[in-house]
C-alpha cells in the first residue's frame, strides 16, 4: 500500500509540486515566523553575549538592558570589585538613541566605554579602531554603509558631533544597532558624572559566574547581579513574551492553510484515482487498505512539504541578509519540532475527508467503466 | 463560461476547499495588514491625545518611543518666556520590563504632575494619583493579569497601588501606565529630570516662530506632534515592514498555489473534452478564457470570503486578546481583490500552456 501510496504521489508530477509546494509555503508561514522572532532574540541578546563579562550587574530589579533603563552610582564599582572572585569590573553607560548622518537617523544602543575598556566593546571590527577615544564613535558597518558613512565621516548623537574611527560586525538588530563612544562623552552629553549603567564583572579563574553573582547579590546593596547566561535569557523572554499570542495566531492561520492545501490535495488525488481504487476494491482489497494508502500519501507530501519548506526558510535566513535587510531568521530546534508535528496532524485530517468517498465506492462500477 | 461553470461546479468539495483555501490566503494578508493599521493607530495613541501642539525633547531626539530624552535643566522655565506659548507640560517617561504573574511586559511609565495634564486621557475607574507610589494601569493589562484598583505592582523594585484605570493605552506591544512624575524620578535614579515638554499655544499663536525660537536653546530639539508621531510612526514601519511583506509574500504564493491546484486538476481531468472541442475547431483563445474564469471564479469568491472571514477573525482576536487593534481600510478590500485577480492570472499560466499542447487528434487515438 506504501509503494501503491508512491506511485500515486509520483504519477502526476505537476499535481505533487503544487500540493508539496502550498503545503511547504503554509509551513514557510509558521517556520519564517518562528525564525523571525528566534533571530530577534539573538540578535538583541548579542550585545550581552558577546560583551566578554561573565556577569552583569544592574540597579536594583532591572533585569533587562532592552527597554529598561539601570541607574547605579559609580561608587558601586569598587564595592563589586571587593567581592571575593571578582577579577575585573568595567562600568558602561547605557542609552537609546539616534546616530544621525544627514539625513538619516538609525535608532543605536548608545555604549559609553571607559578608556581602556576590558570589555563590554565591539566583538568584531571590520575597519578601523575597536575602542572609542574622545569625540569618536564605532559604528555598525552595515548600518553605516546603508547610510552612506565611511571611516572619518562626521555624524551627531545627541546632539555632539563624533568622528566615525571603526566599524563593527554583527551589531545590528531589526530593531537597532550598537554604537560605541567613550564615557567621558556620555557623560558630558548627558551632564551626569556620577552614575553608570551596568557593570560588567569578569571572574577570576575557577570562579562559578553563579557563585560569584550570588556574592555580589548579597555583600552589595541595591544592586541585581545575574550571569551572563541569565541576563541573556531574561532579554529573550521579554521578545518571547510579547510574541507569544501573535505567533500563536499566525501559526493557527498557517496551519488552517496548509490544512486546506492539503484536504485538496488528498481529495483531488483520491478522486481521480476512484477507478484504480474501485479496481482493488473489486480484487479484494479492504477499505482500510485504501485509507491507509490515502493516509501515507498525505503523510508522504506533508513530509516533502515540510522538507520543502523547511529548505526554503533556510534559504531565506541566508538570502535575506544579502539584500541589506537586518532581517535575521534563524530556525530554533522547538520550531522545528512543532512544525513537524502540525505537519503530521495536517496529514491525518486531511486523510480523513476522503474516507467517504473510498467507503461509498462500489467495486462494481469498475467492470460498468465509471 | 457554462463550460467553465460546469467545471468548478462539477465537484462542490473540491470547489470548497480551493475557494476556502484561498480565503483563508487573503484572510491572512488582511489580518497582517489590518493588524500593522491598528499598531499604527495605538503607537501614536499618547501623542494623538496628550495636551498641546508642541513636543520639546533632547537634541537629536525625535521619537517619543524607542529613544531616550533628557532635556537640559530649566528648560521648561525658558520656554514658558517664549511668546506664544501658553502651558509648559514635563513629563518623564522611559520603557520598562514589568513582570506580571512571571511574564515579561514591556511598558511605558510616563511620569507626569497630574495637576498640569500629560497623564491618562481617558480614565475609566478610580482617579489620578495623588501621592507616592501611586498609579495609573492601563485597563485591558490589567484584565489580562487579574489586577484591579487597589491591587499593587511593582515597578523597578518598588511597589505602585494601582488607584485609576485608563482606557485607549495599550498595544500588542506594550502598554502605558501613569505615575507622578516624582515616583519617575526617584525610580531612575534622575532627581528633577524631564525627557519631554509638551506644550499648548495660544490661539493664532505662529507656531513656526515658536519652534524657532525653541530650537535656539542649546541642547533642545522642538517639533510638532504631528511630526513625532509620525517619526514614530516610520521607526515601527521600519521594524515590521521587512517580515510583514515576508509574511504576505508568502500567503500571496499559497493562494496562487491553490487556485493553481484546482484549475490544474479541473484542466487535467477534462483534457479529453478540451481535445473534442480542439478537434471541432474550437480555438486556443476559447479554451484559454475558460481556464481563466475559472481561475477567476475561485479566487474572486475565494477573497470575498477571505474578506469576511477577515472581519469576522479581527472580531475575534480583538474580544479574545484586548491588546489587539486590527482595523481595516476600505481600500483593503479592494486590494484582497486584487491580489485574488492576481492569484488568478499567475494560476492559469500553466494549465493554460497545458492546453495550448494539447493535440486535438488526441482524442480520436484514445
Amino acid at each position: 500500500m506504501i509503494r501503491l501510496a508512491f506511485r500515486n504521489l509520483f504519477q502526476n508530477k505537476a499535481r505533487l509540486v503544487i500540493s508539496v509546494g502550498g503545503v511547504a509555503l503554509a509551513l514557510l508561514l509558521i517556520l519564517s515566523l518562528d525564525a523571525v522572532f528566534t533571530g530577534v532574540e539573538r540578535q538583541i541578546t548579542a550585545y550581552i553575549e558577546y560583551s566578554g563579562a561573565d556577569i552583569w550587574v544592574s540597579q536594583v530589579d532591572v533585569f533587562n538592558m532592552h527597554m529598561a533603563s539601570s541607574s547605579l552610582p559609580d561608587t558601586v564599582a569598587r564595592k563589586v570589585k571587593y567581592v571575593p572572585g571578582v577579577a575585573s569590573v568595567s562600568p558602561i553607560l547605557y542609552l537609546t538613541n539616534n546616530v544621525v548622518a544627514g539625513d538619516e537617523r538609525n535608532l543605536a544602543y548608545i555604549i559609553g566605554l571607559p578608556e581602556n575598556a576590558e570589555f563590554g566593546g565591539p566583538w568584531s571590527i571590520s575597519s578601523g579602531r575597536s575602542l572609542p577615544a574622545e569625540g569618536e564613535a564605532i559604528l555598525n558597518r552595515n548600518i553605516a554603509e546603508k547610510s552612506g558613512i565611511a571611516l572619518g565621516d562626521e555624524v551627531e548623537i545627541l546632539g555632539k558631533e563624533f568622528k566615525v574611527t571603526g566599524f563593527s560586525e554583527g551589531t545590528a538588530s531589526l530593531v537597532n544597532s550598537v554604537a560605541f563612544i567613550s564615557m567621558d562623552d556620555f557623560e558630558e552629553m548627558r551632564g551626569s558624572y556620577d552614575t553608570v549603567s551596568f557593570l560588567l564583572v569578569k571572574v577570576s579563574d575557577g570562579e562559578s559566574p553563579e557563585v560569584v553573582a550570588n556574592r555580589i547579590q548579597s555583600q552589595v546593596r541595591d544592586v541585581t547581579a545575574q550571569t551572563r547566561n541569565n541576563f541573556a535569557a531574561q532579554e529573550r523572554r521579554v521578545v518571547k513574551d510579547m510574541s507569544t499570542d501573535l505567533i500563536t495566531i499566525m501559526n493557527l492561520i498557517g496551519f488552517l492553510i496548509g490544512l486546506a492545501v492539503m484536504a485538496l490535495t488528498v481529495y483531488t488525488s483520491t478522486l481521480s484515482r476512484r477507478q484504480e481504487y474501485g479496481m482493488l476494491k473489486a480484487l479484494g482489497a479492504r477499505n482500510t487498505d485504501l485509507y491507509l494508502t490515502v493516509l501515507a500519501q498525505a503523510i508522504l507530501s506533508v513530509i516533502l512539504g515540510f522538507l520543502f519548506g523547511l529548505a526554503l526558510t533556510l534559504l531565506l535566513t541566508v538570502v535575506v541578509p544579502i539584500f541589506g535587510s537586518n532581517l535575521a531568521l534563524e530556525v530554533s530546534r522547538i520550531s522545528l519540532l512543532k512544525v513537524g508535528s502540525v505537519s503530521l496532524v495536517i496529514a491525518a485530517v486531511s486523510a480523513m475527508l476522503p474516507i467517504r468517498q473510498i467507503a461509498g465506492l462500489d467495486p462494481a462500477m469498475v467492470f460498468r467503466g465509471r | 463560461m457554462s463550460l467553465a461553470r460546469r467545471n468548478l461546479f462539477q465537484d462542490k468539495t473540491r470547489l470548497g476547499l480551493s475557494i476556502g483555501g484561498v480565503a483563508l490566503a487573503i484572510m491572512l494578508i488582511l489580518i497582517l495588514k489590518g493588524f500593522l493599521a491598528g499598531m499604527n493607530r495605538q503607537i501614536t495613541s499618547y501623542l494623538d491625545h496628550s495636551p498641546g501642539s508642541i513636543i520639546v525633547a533632547q537634541e537629536d531626539v525625535v521619537n517619543l518611543l524607542g529613544a531616550t530624552s533628557l532635556l537640559p535643566e530649566g528648560i521648561d522655565q525658558k520656554a514658558e518666556t517664549i511668546r506664544g506659548v501658553d502651558e509648559v507640560i514635563p513629563i518623564l517617561s522611559q520603557f520598562v520590563i514589568l513582570d506580571l504573574h512571571g511574564k515579561k511586559q514591556p511598558a511605558y511609565m510616563v511620569g507626569y504632575e497630574p495637576e498640569q495634564g500629560g497623564g491618562p486621557w481617558r480614565l475609566i475607574a478610580g482617579r489620578e494619583p495623588r501621592s507616592k507610589k501611586e498609579m495609573v494601569f492601563d485597563r485591558v493589562l490589567a484584565e489580562r493579569h487579574g489586577l484591579n484598583l487597589g491591587d499593587q505592582v511593582e515597578v523597578m523594585g518598588r511597589d505602585f497601588t494601582i488607584v485609576g484605570l485608563s482606557s485607549g493605552t495599550t498595544s500588542w506591544m506594550t502598554s502605558f501606565f501613569f505615575v507622578r512624575k516624582q515616583d519617575a524620578e526617584d525610580l531612575l535614579l534622575a532627581p528633577g529630570a524631564t525627557s519631554f515638554l509638551l506644550l499648548t499655544t495660544s490661539d493664532g499663536a505662529d507656531l513656526d516662530k515658536i519652534l524657532r525660537r525653541l530650537n535656539d536653546f542649546s541642547g533642545v530639539n522642538a517639533l510638532t506632534k504631528k511630526e513625532m508621531a509620525s517619526n514614530d510612526l516610520k521607526l515601527f514601519a521600519k521594524v515590521f515592514s521587512a517580515p510583514l511583506k515576508l509574511m504576505v509574500g508568502i500567503a500571496f504564493l499559497v493562494g496562487t498555489m491553490i487556485v493553481g491546484l484546482i484549475i490544474y486538476t479541473a484542466t487535467i481531468e477534462r483534457q479529453r473534452e478540451y481535445g473534442v472541442i480542439k478537434a471541432i475547431g474550437a480555438k486556443n483563445r476559447f479554451l484559454y478564457q475558460v481556464v481563466l474564469t475559472q481561475a477567476l471564479f475561485a479566487s474572486i469568491a475565494g477573497s470575498s470570503l477571505g474578506i469576511l472571514l477577515a472581519n469576522g477573525a479581527a472580531q475575534w482576536i480583538m474580544s479574545a486578546r484586548p491588546q489587539f487593534l486590527i482595523v481595516f481600510e476600505p481600500v483593503d478590500s479592494g486590494q484582497a481583490l486584487l491580489a485574488g485577480l492576481g492569484m488568478a492570472l499567475l494560476a492559469s499560466i500553466f494549465p493554460t500552456r497545458v492546453m495550448a499542447g494539447l493535440a486535438p487528434a488526441e482524442v480520436f487515438r484514445k
